[in-house]
């Protein structure tokens, strides 16, 4: 029993290191730039997608890739947050809504006539082994994953707290006007926050090719996971999305292993519930009225 | 002349003169199915509107409702006999008192989380139905027993009697939105649209505003949903719940003129006649083209209109017929 | 005199914050009383403690002799208390006419009623010039005053003003100051947040000082304005001599 629980368990640490990779872009646009990006998972796919394609084609290992998928989907976050966003900042919450959702609907369906909604899988050499600590039973692929992700939150956190450009950014999400005064040109600090958001996207993608298959849709499944956490961990609060995504990578582990294969939603559902009801301001924040 | 030709009563006459001359001018079934899908997301839209458009609830999830309609009356036909006339009514009142906890759950999210709320209501609806296979015919859905022409069964031959059901379900939607918008509720609604905080200041109950639009908006959702289902002759839980009618309602309203009342029929017209002409010019088996097309159209709307093309189409008619002096606008915006 | 407003140990923080603490004041029916204090004392906060914005962690208001801590804020409109915001939010998307009309459908929701109210009230801020204007094609003092005839709209018995003179000229001001007295004269009961002395010591007869977060003086304008406690708190510990009661703009 106490197996199955640990197992569990970390069966969902592993995924939940992709989901924070997620969750962190999405956490991080919002602080920042304050809007909801819908199609951050649409960019998950990208990642996955040009993974797939450098290694069917070039036979590049989708780890290897994250070296062209990272700087490829940064660029895209930039020319986005230069040419699209910006132009509906000031409009308020509907059109902003709507533009990342349109983006998302748009992204999905060129998929759709682009690659078909077949799957698309990677092998690699790790993709069947796994190692084994004691009974456990951790697969290599995801190890990587969840290791290559928790490197790569470190590496943000450490750019948000002592790089000059990281704390603008933070100075930014606090207070955008006096950001301003001091100097910080907020168009470049916001192009760089949406560029790394979505280089953390793409990230998740490569990340995610040699265990998991790549379709146009596979990008829902993931945002939706990445919102529940960023709700949990409070808006804006990267720590918070990373740790609120552990959670739910657990809980939602947990769930299948326990109550059904495809509670997967249901746990999501029933978490965000429970945020609402207990916290609306998610864990770690905000003052409650 | 011109001041008979400028009162709006005058061309909604027309309007409504055509509508109901439609059928009898066209006998393409084909063409009459083109005009009951824009006559019913049309409907769709203008229930969301009610909510997402004045009062700037952004559901992404109304399916949710539309399924619990079609559900609701199809269930009640079946299993026990009861008119779908009666089921539809039963499907609305089920809908709302869905809308109650549904609503007081994700009215603490704000903005985009609401939305996203409202989304994970309808995929977990649409999983719950799929597990209830004894009750509900789970994945596979069912089809409608064939009663051939049974009127009060909500069965006709020929499409033009639906055509004529539908269409009186949007003048419904018309005409409770008309009411709605030249009442204090309606002020009220875009008070809380516009800050809600600054409505609650002046004495404005937002929770139960939102509450009682929710409510409505969901009922005529849920009309429609039997409807439709009644209309194709099936329904399983991917076409009740689909994500592509919540999209749909919101959409139509967006791009036609979300807040106004004409704004949904604009819209449907617009993106169903587009659909129609892909569609005879591709030939439909492009899986994503529709969607696509739709996305652009909307990505286009909100760069350059985000208030929806209707203006375009009001600023047309003022140039006609007003020569283009400023006319009063419409209310609440305008005491 | 009945009392309008009785606030005991009002005490609200945000983390670390102590931004209000354990102020008590009341203020009676009619009456006009001016809330100052250096920025960041609390008044603000203290209006949106009382009218429903936030919750206070501990205290109580009293309003026309009814507890009205936990109440939410519309509730507390309708009990009479209406106030103004610091930064004017007007209904953007609405003309001045709807935006009161919508104050005022808290008394009458019929249609004509509520026009007529609202007109009365948009007459006495002075915007019937503009009551087909959009709202937010209006200047900043223009939406000040339609926030104000919104809340007039109401009928309140209180009125909660939040620096509705910030950045006014001196004419501005004196026309401010002249609404502020006609309201007066109408019976309502009057806080206002002001840091304009002038409009201060013109309108009110009772003054309480905060000071971050505490009550630090109260009394009558003369009194205030002598007051050492006041005079630091304003310009610093090297100031703290008798001064005159002279023109400060603080």
């Amino acid at each position: 029993m106490l197996t199955t629980i640990a197992q569990a368990v970390v069966n969902g640490l592993l995924i939940g290191g992709i989901y924070a990779l997620v969750s962190i872009g999405v956490t991080l646009i919002f602080g920042v730039v304050k809007i909801v990006n819908f199609a951050q998972g649409e960019f998950v796919m990208i990642g996955m997608y040009i993974s797939f394609f450098l290694a069917a084609n070039f036979g590049i290992d989708p780890l290897l890739s994250l070296v062209i998928s990272m700087p490829v989907l940064f660029v895209i976050g930039v020319l986005l947050q230069h040419f699209l966003l910006r132009r509906v900042l000031a409009l308020g919450d509907m059109p902003q809504i709507f533009l990342t959702f349109a983006m998302s609907l748009l992204l999905v369906n060129v998929a759709l006539l682009l690659f078909t909604a077949n799957y698309r899988t990677v092998q690699t050499p790790y993709s069947e082994t796994a190692i084994h600590f004691g009974t456990l039973f951790v697969p290599m692929a995801k190890l990587i994953a969840f290791a290559v992700a928790m490197v790569l939150s470190g590496l943000l956190w450490v750019f948000l707290h002592a790089t000059d450009l990281g704390k603008a950014m933070r100075a930014a999400a606090q207070n955008r006007d006096v950001a301003m005064l001091m100097g910080i040109n907020p168009d470049r600090v916001f192009c760089v926050a949406v560029g790394v958001a979505l280089a953390l996207a793409g990230a998740a993608g490569s990340l995610l090719m040699p265990f998991y298959p790549a379709y146009p849709l596979v990008g829902q499944v993931f945002v939706l996971m990445a919102f529940v956490a960023v709700v949990l961990g409070t808006l804006g609060n990267v720590t918070g999305a990373l740790i609120a995504s552990l959670m739910m990578g657990v809980a939602e582990s947990l769930g299948i292993q326990f109550v059904g294969a495809d509670s997967g939603l249901i746990v999501v559902f029933a978490m965000l519930l429970l945020t609402l009801a207990l916290r609306p301001n998610g864990l770690f924040g905000g003052w409650s009225r | 002349m011109q001041g008979f030709i400028s009162r709006g009563g005058f061309w909604v006459g027309v309007l409504t003169a055509v509508a109901l001359a439609l059928p009898l001018l066209v006998s393409s079934a084909f063409a009459i199915d083109i005009f009951i899908r824009i006559l019913l997301f049309a409907f769709i839209g203008v229930a969301w509107n009610l909510m997402g458009g004045y009062a700037k609830q952004l559901s992404l999830g109304h399916a949710a409702y539309f399924g619990l309609g079609a559900y609701t009356s199809t269930i009640l036909l079946i299993r026990y006999g009861v008119s779908p006339w009666i089921g539809m009514l039963a499907g609305g009142v089920v809908a709302m008192l869905a809308s109650l906890p549904i609503g007081a759950l994700c009215f603490r999210l704000r903005g985009p989380y609401f939305a996203i709320a409202t989304i994970a209501t309808a995929q977990v609806l649409m999983l719950l139905f799929l597990k209830f296979r004894d009750f509900a015919w789970g994945a596979e859905g069912t089809t409608m027993p064939n009663l051939g022409d049974a009127p009060l069964m909500m069965q006709f031959e020929g499409k033009a009697p639906y055509y004529y059901v539908v269409l009186a379900l949007l003048a419904i939607g018309l005409a409770i939105t008309y009411r709605i918008e030249r009442s204090w509720m309606g002020y009220y609604l875009v008070a809380v649209g516009e800050d809600e905080d600054a409505a609650e200041a002046i004495g404005v109950d937002a929770l139960r505003i939102k509450r009682n639009i929710y409510l409505i908006s969901a009922f005529l959702t849920a009309l429609a949903g039997t409807f439709y289902v009644q209309y194709i002759y099936f329904i399983d839980p991917n076409t009740a719940f689909s994500f592509n009618v919540s999209v749909e309602a919101a959409l139509v309203s967006i791009v036609g003129g979300i807040g106004t009342l004409w704004g949904p029929l604009v819209g449907t017209v617009l993106l169903e006649a587009t659909s129609a002409l892909l569609q005879s010019w591709l030939g439909g088996g492009h899986g994503g083209v529709q969607l696509t097309v739709y996305s652009l159209i909307l990505i286009g709307v909100i760069l350059c209109r985000p208030s929806g093309l209707i203006g375009i189409l009001t600023d047309a008619y003022d140039h006609v017929v007003h020569a283009g002096a400023a006319r009063a606008k419409e209310v609440p915006l305008d005491g | 005199m009945a009392e309008a407003l009785v606030i005991r140990n009002l005490s609200r923080r945000f983390g670390g914050l102590r931004a209000v603490q354990d102020v008590s004041f009341a203020v009676n029916e009619g009456e006009t009383l001016a809330l100052i204090g250096p920025n960041g004392a609390g008044k603000t906060t203290s209006f949106n403690l009382i009218t429903g914005f936030y919750r206070p962690d501990a205290g109580s208001v009293l309003a026309f002799g009814r507890e009205i801590v936990g109440l939410r804020a519309h509730e507390i409109c309708a009990h009479g208390l209406a106030r103004t915001f610091q930064v004017a939010r007007p209904f953007g998307n609405m003309t001045v006419l709807a935006n009161v009309m919508t104050g005022a459908f808290l008394r009458d929701k019929r249609l004509d009623a509520a026009r007529e109210q609202a007109r009365e009230a948009i007459d006495f801020v002075g915007l019937s010039v503009k009551e087909h204007t959009s709202a937010r094609d209006l200047t900043t003092i223009d939406q000040r005053r339609l926030e104000l005839a919104r809340a007039l709209a109401t009928q309140p018995r209180l009125l909660l003003l939040d620096e509705v003179m910030a950045g006014l000229n001196p004419a501005e001001i004196d026309q401010a100051v002249a609404l502020v007295g006609k309201l007066s004269q109408r019976g309502l009961t009057i806080v206002i947040v002001e840091h304009v002395m002038r409009a201060i010591m013109a309108v009110a007869r009772h003054i309480v000082v905060l000071d971050h977060g505490q009550k630090i003086a109260e009394g009558n304008p003369k009194e205030v304005v002598a007051n050492q406690d006041v005079i630091r708190a304003y310009l610093g510990t090297g100031y703290a001599q008798p001064a005159s009661a002279g023109e400060r703009q603080c």
